[in-house]
C-alpha cells in the first residue's frame, strides 16, 4: 500500500499547508455528505451490519472447530422462524438461520476488506505507471486492461473460480483478478489530467524528484474517485461473492449467505420461505448500504460522473 | 477525428483484444491442473494415458496448444462438452436460442421501463417520485439476482400459482417445430395462439427478474442526463415562446437526454449476460448460462472456455455498436481510443 507518511525522503507528516486544507476539506465534504438523508440511511445501515459482524460470537456459541462453519442441530430440521433456540428457523440441514445470519456478516466483513484491499493496491500501481510514465508502457498495460474488461465481471470471476475448484479463498483470488481493473483505468485518467496542473510544473521547477511529485501532488489529487469506487465495491464484492456461492462455489456449510440461500432454495416449492429469504436480504442490505454511501460520496467529491 | 477513421480503429483493434481474450481464457483451463483429468479412466496404464496426451496434443509446448485450441475454434471445433454430451459447439447452438430469447425479453422490459422511469423521476426533480426513482435504481444495483428471482417464485409461483419454472408447457409445445429456437417466434410461425401465450407466460419472471438490474442502471442515466438537458438554453427558449412543458420534455429534453442513456446500453447488456447463468439455474431454463452452471460444477473446461470466449466476443461486439451509436447520435462527443 502507497503510505504518503512514510514516502522516502518527506517529512512524516507536513506541519502546514497541504494538510491543513484537507483537513478542513474533509470536514466539508463530511457536512455535505451527512445533509442527503439516503446518505444517512446507508450509514446506519452499515454501522448495524458492522456491529452484528463484530458482536456475533458474542450473540451465537461460536461452533467449534471453525466457527465460520454452520453448526448441525440434525434433530431439528425445516424449523420454521420462532422455533425456541431457533429464531429465524433451520435450514434442511438443521443448521441455524440466525447463526449463518450473523455469522455470514463477519464472512462478508472479511472478503469484502481483502479483496478492497488488494483490488485498490494493484489497480493504483498499475494505474499510476500507465499514467505517470505514459507513452509504450501505457499503450501496453491499458490494452492489458481493455482484455480483462472484455470478460463480462461475473462470468470472468465464476471462471476462475470454477477452474480452482470450490472454497472460499478461491472465490477471493478470483475476485481480486477481475476487480483490479477499474481502479487502475480510473487513476491513470485522474493522473493524466492532474499532471496538466502549474502546481505539478511548479514542484519540477523546484527540482523535486519524480516521485516525490508522484506522491506529493499527483497521488492525493487523484485518488478521491478511488474512494467512491472502492465504497461501491465493499458492496458490489459481497454481491458478486454471494452469486459465486450460490451457484457452488463456496465450500458447503459454510457460514456464508450465498450458500444459504442454495440450501434454503430447494425448500421454497414446500413453503419453506426463511432459510433462502432472511441471508438473501442480508446482501441485499449490505450491497445497498454501500451503494448508498458510494453514491451520496459520489454526488459531492465527484458530481460530474453522477449517473455513470 | 472522422467518425469513419474512429470504427475502422475500433475495428481493428478488436481483434488484438479477443486475442487477449482467448489467450487469458486458454491460460485459465491450464491453472486448474491438467486437463487430461477429464479423459482418464480407472486402471489406465502409462501407455495408454501416453497415447491419450499424444491424442490431444497435450505433451506439446503450450504456445502450441494454444495455437492448436484456436485453430479448433476458428473452425468450429471447440472440443467435447461433457456436461451435455455432444460437441461443444453442437450444445451451445441448441441453447443459445433459449437464452437470447430470455435476454431479449428481459431488454425489452429493461428499456421501456428504464427510460420510462427515469423520464418520470427526472421531470420532477427532488420531489416524491424523483427521490423515489432513485431509491429504485440503488435497489436495482444492490439486489442480489438469486434472491430476487427466489422472492418471485415464493409470491408467484408457490402462493399465487400463477407461474412456474421451466421454458413452456410441453403438452402444448410437442407439435411445434423449432425453426427459430425461439418458442414465441417458433409459436407464431405455426400459428399457435396458445402456444405462444404459453410461451409468454414461463419467459414472464425470468425477463422481469433478469431485466431488473438493467432497468435501474437505464432508469438512473437517464434520470441523470434529463435534469442536465432541462437546464439547458434551448428548453428555456422553448419554454419562452410558449411551447406546453409536456411538450417542451417530450418533443425537446427527452430525445437528447436519451443520446447518453444509449451509453448505458452497453453496460445493462453486461448485467443481462452474466445475469442468465443465475436466472437460468433458479427458473430451470435450458439456456447455455444453466450449460455453463453446470460445467462450472463438474470441472468442465471445454464448455467453461466455449462460454467465456463466447459471452465476451458478443459482449466487446455490442459494446462496439454502441460506441459507434453514440458516435454518430452526438457529433459534439471527443473521438479517441
Amino acid at each position: 500500500m502507497v503510505d504518503i507518511s512514510t514516502a522516502p525522503q518527506s517529512p512524516p507528516i507536513p506541519t502546514d499547508g497541504p494538510w491543513a486544507v484537507r483537513t478542513r476539506r474533509f470536514g466539508e465534504v463530511s457536512k455535505q455528505v451527512l445533509r442527503n438523508p439516503t446518505t444517512v440511511a446507508g450509514l446506519v445501515i452499515i454501522v448495524l451490519l458492522l456491529a452484528v459482524a463484530f458482536l456475533a460470537p458474542l450473540l451465537t456459541t461460536p461452533n467449534v472447530p471453525d466457527p465460520y462453519q454452520m453448526p448441525r442441530d440434525w434433530g431439528t430440521r425445516d424449523a420454521p422462524p420462532g422455533t425456541p433456540g431457533h429464531l429465524l428457523g433451520t435450514t434442511s440441514t438443521g443448521g441455524d438461520v440466525l447463526y449463518g445470519v450473523l455469522w455470514g456478516a463477519r464472512t462478508s466483513l472479511q472478503l469484502s476488506v481483502i479483496v478492497v484491499s488488494i483490488t485498490v493496491t494493484v489497480g493504483v500501481i498499475v494505474g499510476s505507471l500507465a499514467g505517470f510514465i505514459g507513452g509504450r508502457l501505457d499503450e501496453i498495460l491499458m490494452r492489458i486492461v481493455d482484455v480483462f474488461l472484455s470478460i463480462p465481471e461475473l462470468i470472468f470471476a465464476l471462471a476462475i473460480a470454477a477452474v480452482l475448484g470450490p472454497s472460499f479463498t478461491n472465490i477471493i483470488f478470483a475476485l481480486s483478478v477481475v476487480f483490479w481493473v477499474k481502479y487502475a483505468r480510473i487513476i491513470r485518467g485522474q493522473i493524466i489530467h492532474i499532471k496538466q496542473n502549474d502546481y505539478v510544473d511548479a514542484a519540477r521547477v523546484t527540482g523535486d524528484s519524480k516521485f516525490r511529485i508522484y506522491l506529493k501532488d499527483v497521488l492525493p489529487n487523484s485518488i478521491t474517485p478511488v474512494m467512491v469506487q472502492a465504497t461501491l465495491d465493499m458492496g458490489g464484492i459481497v454481491l458478486t461473492a454471494a452469486t459465486l456461492s450460490f451457484i457452488g462455489l463456496a465450500q458447503a456449510g459454510l457460514a456464508e449467505w450465498g450458500v444459504l440461500v442454495s440450501d434454503g432454495q430447494a425448500g421454497i416449492s414446500a413453503g419453506k420461505w426463511w432459510a433462502s429469504t432472511f441471508p438473501g436480504m442480508m446482501v441485499f442490505l449490505w450491497a445497498l448500504a454501500f451503494n448508498l454511501v458510494g453514491d451520496g460520496l459520489r454526488d459531492v467529491l465527484d458530481p460530474r460522473t453522477e449517473g455513470r | 477525428m472522422q467518425i469513419r477513421e474512429y470504427i475502422l480503429r475500433r475495428l481493428m483493434i478488436l481483434p488484438l483484444i479477443v486475442v487477449g481474450t482467448s489467450i487469458i481464457v486458454f491460460s485459465l483451463s491450464r491453472v486448474g491442473g491438467n486437463p487430461i483429468a477429464i479423459y482418464l479412466e480407472h486402471e489406465m496404464t502409462p501407455a495408454e494415458v501416453a497415447e491419450i496426451e499424444e491424442r490431444y496434443g497435450l505433451n506439446e509446448p503450450l504456445p502450441v496448444q494454444y495455437l492448436a485450441w484456436a485453430g479448433g475454434v476458428l473452425t468450429g471445433d471447440m472440443g467435447w462438452s461433457a456436461v451435455s454430451a455432444q460437441p461443444v459447439t453442437e450444445a451451445l447452438f441448441s441453447r443459445i436460442g433459449a437464452t437470447l430469447e430470455m435476454a431479449i425479453f428481459a431488454a425489452i422490459v429493461a428499456i421501456t421501463l428504464g427510460i420510462g422511469l427515469g423520464t418520470f423521476g427526472g421531470a420532477r426533480r427532488d420531489r416524491l417520485p424523483d427521490h423515489l426513482t432513485r431509491i429504485f435504481s440503488i435497489s436495482g444495483a444492490s439486489m442480489p439476482i438469486f434472491w430476487f428471482a427466489i422472492l418471485l417464485l415464493i409470491l408467484f409461483w408457490v402462493n399465487l400459482g400463477w407461474f412456474s419454472t421451466g421454458r413452456s408447457s410441453p403438452e402444448i409445445f410437442a407439435s411445434i417445430a423449432h425453426p427459430t429456437g425461439l418458442y414465441t417466434v417458433d409459436a407464431l410461425l405455426a400459428g399457435n395462439l396458445g402456444a405462444f401465450l404459453n410461451a409468454i407466460r414461463f419467459l414472464t419472471l425470468p425477463a422481469i427478474t433478469l431485466g431488473f438490474g438493467a432497468t435501474a442502471i437505464i432508469a438512473r442515466m437517464m434520470r441523470s442526463s434529463l435534469v442536465e438537458e432541462l437546464n439547458e438554453d434551448y428548453v428555456d427558449a422553448a419554454r419562452a415562446k410558449g411551447l406546453p412543458e409536456r411538450l417542451v420534455l417530450r418533443r425537446h429534453a427527452r430525445r437528447n437526454a436519451l443520446i447518453p442513456t444509449v451509453t448505458v446500453i452497453g453496460l445493462g447488456f453486461g448485467f443481462l449476460l452474466q445475469g442468465t447463468v443465475v436466472v437460468e439455474i433458479i427458473f430451470r431454463w435450458p439456456g447455455i448460462g444453466r450449460w455453463m452452471a453446470d460445467a462450472v460444477l463438474r470441472g468442465d473446461q471445454a464448455t467453461i472456455m466455449a462460454y467465456v470466449l463466447f459471452t465476451s466476443i458478443l459482449f466487446l461486439s455490442v459494446n462496439l455498436i454502441v460506441d459507434v451509436m453514440y458516435a454518430y447520435l452526438d457529433r459534439r462527443v471527443v473521438l479517441g481510443g
